[in-house]
């Protein structure tokens, strides 16, 4: 395989993980920090800092831990192996959730901050005008939180990509499946590919530069709105 | 994103459905893995310490009947591909950067029987990314950072020590020293010139087709490079061959070029 | 439609502010009951426990036998399925959607409709607004969608929480005009609370007043804050209702009637209702409102003053107070109040049982009732 086509899959298999990654998060992360933003119990910045914890955790550590939990000789692994009947650990299932634990902070504070902003005004309203709490979410809440949902969703994604350390640990870095775009990159410069290194850093770099970019030009303008249509 | 998650979330306005489609994404992915490793016939895995992949690679494109036997390189540390093994990983053909990561996997029952061979000796040499070295003695005077590998966790670093405590200048430079967690990463804080000066793995010299001082081999004890092929593969026949190939005077001859010590020549 | 429901009843406790509303009271529904209160004497709360927005209230709540939640029961009917109608204070208008698309969002929500968009944007007058971003709104066209909004989920009974103390004055009566022709119009018992006696007195025909965590019974709208001004607590007034008899725009005056006997009547006159003859009042019925420091006594009938208002009257209680003293009067039926000096109590020597004259000015006549002002003014 050359260097091309392999870096190709790498790119493939990252948007996948990404992808997939990032859809799970918001469907995990949306009711966490909607729990975390209307829960008042003195646990509560408990469970803040355990969905913090990633942000201090060296990944590396994080992926560690991962991997004995993922070990088929785990609990977890054997869990998984007897319920899907494969192998969890170095499958690509095992980088999506270790990038969806790595990344949960990344999606959850956005969320739960626009919740905690958005109060109960324009739900008790809603639900005055006979909407039950899973109609308010879609027509109240999405709505007039879209500019953090924008957010958490290009963060969560961009943090996937981005993600090395705990995909190293528990994906072992095997092409088509859980050999990703940071881990390629690794490997150009441990090989002394230099040139496709720069290539590689280049492209991730650029397209990164203009997603964030898109997502904050997008996210300022619903943000504007959000914070008008909150504070009116 | 957001659209297609509004309209997931759109259509799905139970809890379980939503929790159904997190079980079905992964699923899905399963699934995709599933394909792309069994439609195929599965590549023959050969994790590598990453300062021998370069090497490696230049070896294979030797490979007789190459044409049939499909593999794939995955390079990390010795340590990590250590660690992914004992927990699982699935390759066939381990070559380890040291003697005592496939001395404990053999230990743990983890490799095929009297499968642990060593391939190839590293050996390190003295370099500078921004002059021109002609001998070790430049070392006597020195007095900024000196890059080695980490002396208590990588083989090449361990080396670097043995042979600055030879030359009995191990107590006056110990506090100039820069470790990197490998000897690539001490590579990449020479190359950068970040630090003037550093003792690295010879092939990786080699390769790059840099100059420095090769360190005599006398000065340290040999790094023992030795591979092993997994318990768990179920392509042990082609893992040997390839073992086989790498062993073969052929392919010892050329890691000779490439800044290795060869096996054969160590046994005479 | 199902039948209006006709009584509340209310036999809850709920930790609220560091004290504890307690109340049990059979509330029989009119067209518009008051609900009177100082700023945290509970009166939104009690509100809010009657929508289901406060799930930690212990008791029962029911309307008209309907049980909304029972707490020894653990039965609690959630907010969205009472069918209860509340207008906020601050609107809270959904500000991602068009004025008429806050209108669709509580008509969407219901099996049955009664009313349409367009009858209700008729109600509220506003049919101009309707594809309006409800951002750029005025207060007052805020409070109009909020009210139109709530009318559209088709609620049995609609809670109304100090929906204009943010307006303007003249706004303010505009929105009661309107609020009370809804009411006749849709015959939808309301229930509405505000802290200002003298909107209330416009708007509901009975009241409660609720004091640190406690309601009174309802009583009729006169009555109550007659009542009131024995407590001290508010500015004494008069509080009563007038028949419009004729508008005199050449004197700036509409002259009201208040039956003295079955065949008189005297007259009061306060500032001209009507700039433009749309629609005609005389025949109807007006609340008005006559502070009694604005009322004075004389003991001799007032010929040469400049009052308009001056009616015979008879003194029937004499309260005095540290300052002043407030004279109880009868005319006829009705009572006044005149709130005097003590100093003028006593050099008139004042009586019960004493016949003497009341007079006040056209302007100490208020009322809420919303007068569109001529162009020209």
């Amino acid at each position: 395989m050359t260097d091309i086509s392999a870096d190709l899959l790498a790119l493939t298999t990252t948007l996948k993980m990404a992808a997939i990654t990032t859809v799970i998060l918001l469907l995990i992360g949306t009711p966490l920090a909607w729990y975390l933003a209307k829960w008042q119990s003195r646990f509560k910045v408990f469970f803040e800092a355990i969905v913090a914890l990633p942000l201090v955790l060296p990944p590396t550590v994080l992926g560690f831990y991962l991997l004995l939990a993922f070990s088929p000789t785990s609990l977890p692994g054997q869990f998984w192996q007897s319920a899907t009947g494969s192998q969890l650990a170095f499958s690509f299932s095992a980088i999506v959730i270790g990038s969806v634990l790595y990344s949960l902070p990344f999606v959850v504070q956005p969320l739960q901050k626009a919740f905690e902003q958005l109060g109960d005004h324009h739900l008790e309203a809603a639900a005055m005008l006979g909407a039950g709490p899973i109609d308010r979410f879609f027509s109240v809440v999405l709505p007039l939180t879209k500019a953090s949902f924008i957010t958490a969703t290009a963060l969560g994604f961009a943090h996937t990509v981005g993600e090395f350390g705990v995909v190293l640990m528990i994906g072992g870095n095997i092409p088509g499946e859980t050999r990703v775009l940071s881990i390629a990159l690794f490997d150009h410069v441990e090989a002394f590919n230099y040139a496709n290194a720069h290539l590689l850093s280049a492209g991730l770099l650029i397209a990164s530069l203009l997603l964030l970019s898109m997502v904050y030009l997008l996210g300022n303008n619903f943000n504007k709105r959000q914070q008008s249509a909150i504070n009116s | 994103m957001l659209n297609l998650l509004n309209k997931m979330l759109k259509k799905s306005r139970h809890k379980l459905l939503a929790l159904a489609t997190v079980c079905l994404a992964l699923h899905i992915s399963h699934v995709c893995a599933i394909e792309q490793t069994w439609v195929q016939e599965r590549p023959l895995r050969i994790a590598v310490a990453a300062n021998f992949a370069p090497a490696l690679k230049v070896l294979l494109a030797d490979l007789p009947n190459k044409e049939q036997i499909s593999y794939q390189i995955i390079s990390a540390a010795t340590g990590t591909l250590y660690q992914q093994i004992k927990h699982g990983a699935p390759f066939d053909l381990f070559l380890a950067a040291d003697s005592i990561r496939p001395a404990l996997l053999e230990e743990e029952k983890l490799i095929t029987e009297n499968s642990r061979k060593s391939y190839a000796f590293g050996q390190i040499a003295l370099w500078s990314a921004t002059r021109k070295l002609t001998s070790l003695n430049e070392l006597n005077t020195y007095s900024e950072h000196l890059a080695i590998a980490n002396p208590n966790t990588a083989p090449y670093g361990k080396a670097a020590q043995q042979a600055l405590t030879y030359l009995s200048l191990w107590p006056q430079l110990e506090n100039q020293l820069v470790t990197g967690i490998n000897v690539n990463q001490t590579f990449q804080q020479v190359r950068s010139k970040a630090v003037p000066l550093g003792i690295v793995a010879y092939s990786q010299l080699k390769i790059n087709q840099y100059q420095g001082v090769l360190i005599p081999e006398q000065y340290y004890q040999p790094i023992d490079q030795q591979l092993v092929i997994i318990k768990t593969s179920k392509q042990v026949e082609i893992a040997q061959k390839i073992s086989d190939f790498i062993l073969q005077t052929s392919s010892q001859e050329k890691l000779q070029q490439l800044g290795y010590l060869p096996v054969k020549a160590q046994n005479d | 439609m199902s039948a209006t429901p006709n009584y509340l009843t209310l036999a809850f406790k709920l930790a609220f502010n560091g004290f504890e509303i307690a109340v049990d009271q059979n509330i029989h529904l009119s067209a518009i009951t008051g609900i009177y209160g100082d700023s945290g004497s509970g009166k939104s709360t009690l509100l809010r426990v009657i929508s289901g927005l406060e799930q930690k209230a212990i008791g029962h709540v029911s309307l008209s036998g309907a049980l909304l939640q029972d707490s020894e029961q653990k039965c609690f009917i959630k907010a969205e399925n009472r069918q209860i109608g509340l207008v906020f204070q601050d609107s809270r208008l959904f500000p991602h959607l068009s004025v008429y698309q806050n209108l669709a969002y509580g008509a969407k929500r219901q099996k049955q409709s009664t009313l349409s968009i367009e009858k209700v944007l008729t109600l509220t007058k506003l049919n101009q607004l309707q594809h309006q971003n409800v951002t750029q709104l005025s207060g007052g066209e805020k409070q109009r969608v909020s009210i139109a909004r709530a009318l559209l989920a088709e609620p049995k009974l609609l809670l109304l929480d100090e929906p204009f103390s943010a307006l303007d004055k003249t706004t303010k009566s505009q929105m009661l005009t309107i609020l009370k022709e809804i009411q006749q119009q849709l015959q939808l018992p309301m229930l509405y609370v505000s802290h200002s006696l003298s909107e209330l007195q416009y708007i509901a025909d009975q009241l409660i007043v609720v004091s640190a965590g406690k309601i009174s019974q309802a009583y009729p709208i006169h009555q109550a804050i007659h009542q009131l001004n024995s407590s001290g607590e508010t500015s004494a007034k008069t509080s009563l209702s007038l028949t419009v008899a004729e508008h005199l725009p050449d004197y700036g005056l509409t002259r009201l009637s208040l039956p003295t006997s079955q065949d008189n009547v005297c007259s009061i006159y306060l500032p001209l209702l009507e700039q433009t003859a749309q629609p005609n009042l005389i025949g109807h019925q007006l609340r008005c409102i006559i502070y009694a420091r604005d009322i004075s006594i004389s003991l001799t009938k007032p010929e040469h003053s400049s009052i308009v208002n001056h009616l015979s009257a008879t003194i029937s209680a004499i309260a005095n107070s540290k300052t002043h003293a407030l004279i109880t009067l009868q005319v006829a039926e009705q009572q006044f109040y005149a709130q005097i000096s003590l100093w003028s109590a006593n050099r008139m020597a004042l009586t019960t049982k004493a016949n003497v004259y009341i007079q006040f000015k056209a302007n100490a006549v208020h009322s809420h009732h919303y007068t569109e002002s001529s162009p020209n003014a």
